[in-house]
């Protein structure tokens, strides 16, 4: 523990708090400077200079009946629920990892699995955007050699109706409003991620040889040996995973802004908070709005939040 | 570690590598997707836009348009990398310098208003960084940081201090109390404490933190693109941004240009790789 120094003798030790300055300066500068003005700013009419109007709650009225604020909810919502389902390649892979006997072999994946990591996460972005490019894509190439065009076209032609799959032409992919938030889920695909599969392959480490052994001998199968075994061990981590995962899709646009662009291209469609916050500030100029639309993110991620902390204990 | 007598091994060893195949088969096929990404971008930099429509998959033996493509990757990257490492380097060593010392203050100490300090750290941990970046833009405006790079790493330190602040403490209140206080006697003060105790004894975690700032440094693009305007400051983030916006695309050159932007972290992870996946796993276990 800490050693404990009363009020009198901290006088003399004074040179301690040197320590901590430098970092205090840096976060009531760059961070807790800039939360509280984006509180004060909310509250006005405010271009980003030195003018601005006191509005009152009238950006937070404005984001009320804003129609492209509740569709990018919606749409962060849809990508909740598909990264939920993405996250299941990672335990798999964790828990397969796990299973295999030869050590040096479980090293090596994970060493395999973390490469993706070292590759600027742009680089990555940027070559799953060329798969989608309609004439030189690869994704469009192998939908033609594996033949599953004709298959989406008759999709599309009698139960979709969204005349985006055609005979012919290439599949547009970023640039169907209805393609949009299909192919933001798709991306990525198999969806591995590699803190993911470290952080699992942490939890199952505490599994020893024997415990699989014993189950063998019960004469559990592989699925049961997961239910049983070790899924419970690794709900810690999942659970861990998951808060993170919502807290960095609510606030997330990285991803939207780059594919699609600062409008969320066509329609839109892949038009989430963050980047319509993004858009408001640097493209239309309203800094006051954007800031509002900050602050509804923040009572958003604070809420969800506060939820894991009182119900989602992490054991450490 | 298995704990079976000689004589069972072999029988179990034969079981076992039955069921050892499916296995490996089935991570080698996710990992093959998984990695498809970076097999592509390797081997359509050996080509042009004609060779790449002839043959898209199989990778073609190394010809003159591989070098074509590699001498304009390396025009137009190493600008932008030189950026990019003078500013990871010097945000990662800046932000664990002011960490280490900070921690060093609460991990030993309980002065008066260390609790106050605490949650100041800590209540930070709350603040969404999605939600500060409109005034962040103003503020920095204000401060003369836009189009600097001074102003990339200001904000970069800042935001990972509380992390590495958090990690760095429950290591140092780890640290055997017996040694500072030996150090004491001897009449070491804090920076002689520092230096001698708390840095040799943390390497391994300072490592792991320095690799994780810098590659957070290094991947970071919203920021860049944010802050920089002036093409000679761009960092590789934003100048792939403005790579990939070019309208006629010769997707020899910008693989290429990706593999030489992706080339100095791979360098990086050869000689690291064991700090870095222990490293992880244990970041993971600690929160």
């Amino acid at each position: 523990m800490a050693a404990f120094i009363p009020t009198k003798k901290a006088l003399h030790e004074w040179r301690l708090y040197l320590f901590v300055i430098p970092s205090l300066v840096l976060i009531a500068v760059f961070a807790y400077f800039p939360a509280i003005s984006a509180v004060y700013h909310s509250f006005f009419d405010w271009q980003g200079g030195n003018y601005k109007e006191f509005i009152g709650g009238d950006n937070f009225i404005q984001s009320w009946t804003d129609e492209v604020l509740w569709q990018s909810f919606g749409t962060v919502f849809i990508l909740i629920i598909a990264n939920l389902f993405k996250m299941i390649p990672s335990i798999a892979v964790a828990v397969v990892i796990h299973r295999l006997v030869s050590d040096r072999w479980q090293y090596w994946y994970r060493v395999l699995v973390v490469v993706p990591m070292i590759v600027p996460e742009l680089v990555r972005l940027f070559i799953w955007k060329f798969f989608y490019d309609p004439t030189f894509g690869l994704l469009n190439k192998i939908l033609d050699w594996i033949e599953l065009k004709p298959i989406l076209v008759s999709l599309d032609t009698y139960v979709l109706h969204w005349n985006v799959f055609r005979e012919g032409f290439p599949v547009p992919w970023l640039s169907e409003p209805h393609l949009i938030v299909p192919s933001l889920i798709f991306w990525g695909f198999p969806w591995l991620g590699a803190v993911g599969v470290l952080i699992f392959l942490a939890g199952l480490e505490s599994i020893g040889r024997e415990v699989y052994e014993t189950a063998e001998l019960d004469g559990a199968n592989g699925f049961q040996k997961f239910l049983y075994i070790e899924f419970p061990l690794i709900l810690t981590q999942i659970r861990l995973m998951l808060i993170l995962m919502v807290i960095g899709t609510v606030q997330g646009y990285g991803l939207q802004l780059l594919l699609l662009g600062q409008d969320g291209g066509a329609g839109g469609a892949g038009m989430v908070p963050g980047l319509w916050m993004f858009n408001r500030a640097f493209s239309a100029g309203q800094f006051g709005y954007a800031c509002a639309i900050g602050m509804i993110l923040f009572v958003f991620i604070l809420v969800l939040t506060l939820i894991n902390n009182k119900y989602i204990r992490i054991q450490r | 570690m298995r704990l079976t007598t000689p004589t069972t091994v072999t029988v179990k060893a034969v079981g076992r590598e039955k069921l050892e195949l499916p296995k490996h088969l089935f991570i080698l096929a996710i990992l093959a997707i998984e990695l498809l990404p970076f097999y592509m971008m390797l081997q359509i930099s050996f080509k042009n836009n004609v060779m790449f429509n002839a043959n898209p998959w199989l990778p073609i033996l190394p010809g003159a348009t591989l070098v074509e493509n590699f001498r304009f990757a390396y025009h137009l990257i190493l600008p932008y990398a030189a950026n990019t490492i003078f500013v990871s380097v010097t945000a990662a060593t800046a932000n664990l310098f002011f960490a280490i010392l900070a921690a060093y203050f609460f991990a030993r100490y309980k002065m008066p208003f260390s609790n106050v300090l605490w949650s100041a750290f800590l209540t930070l941990m709350l603040i969404p960084s999605v939600t500060n970046i409109v005034p962040l833009f103003t503020l920095l405006k204000k401060l003369n940081l836009l189009n600097s790079l001074w102003g990339l790493i200001a904000v970069a330190v800042a935001s990972g201090q509380v992390f590495n602040i958090f990690v760095l403490r429950n290591f140092i209140e780890d640290l055997p109390r017996d040694l500072f206080e030996a150090a004491e006697m001897d009449g070491a003060g804090h920076w002689k404490q520092i230096i001698h105790i708390v840095i040799p004894l943390s390497g391994p975690i300072i490592g792991t933190l320095f690799i994780l700032s810098f590659l957070g440094c290094w991947n970071d693009f919203l920021m860049p693109l944010i802050i920089l305007r002036d093409p000679q400051l761009f960092t590789l983030g934003v100048g792939l941004i403005y790579l990939d916006g070019d309208y006629a695309k010769d997707w020899g050159h910008i693989m290429a240009a990706f593999f030489m932007a992706s080339l100095p972290l791979l360098i990086m992870f050869l000689f690291t790789m064991k700090l870095f996946i222990r490293g992880l796993s244990a970041g993971a276990l600690k929160g």
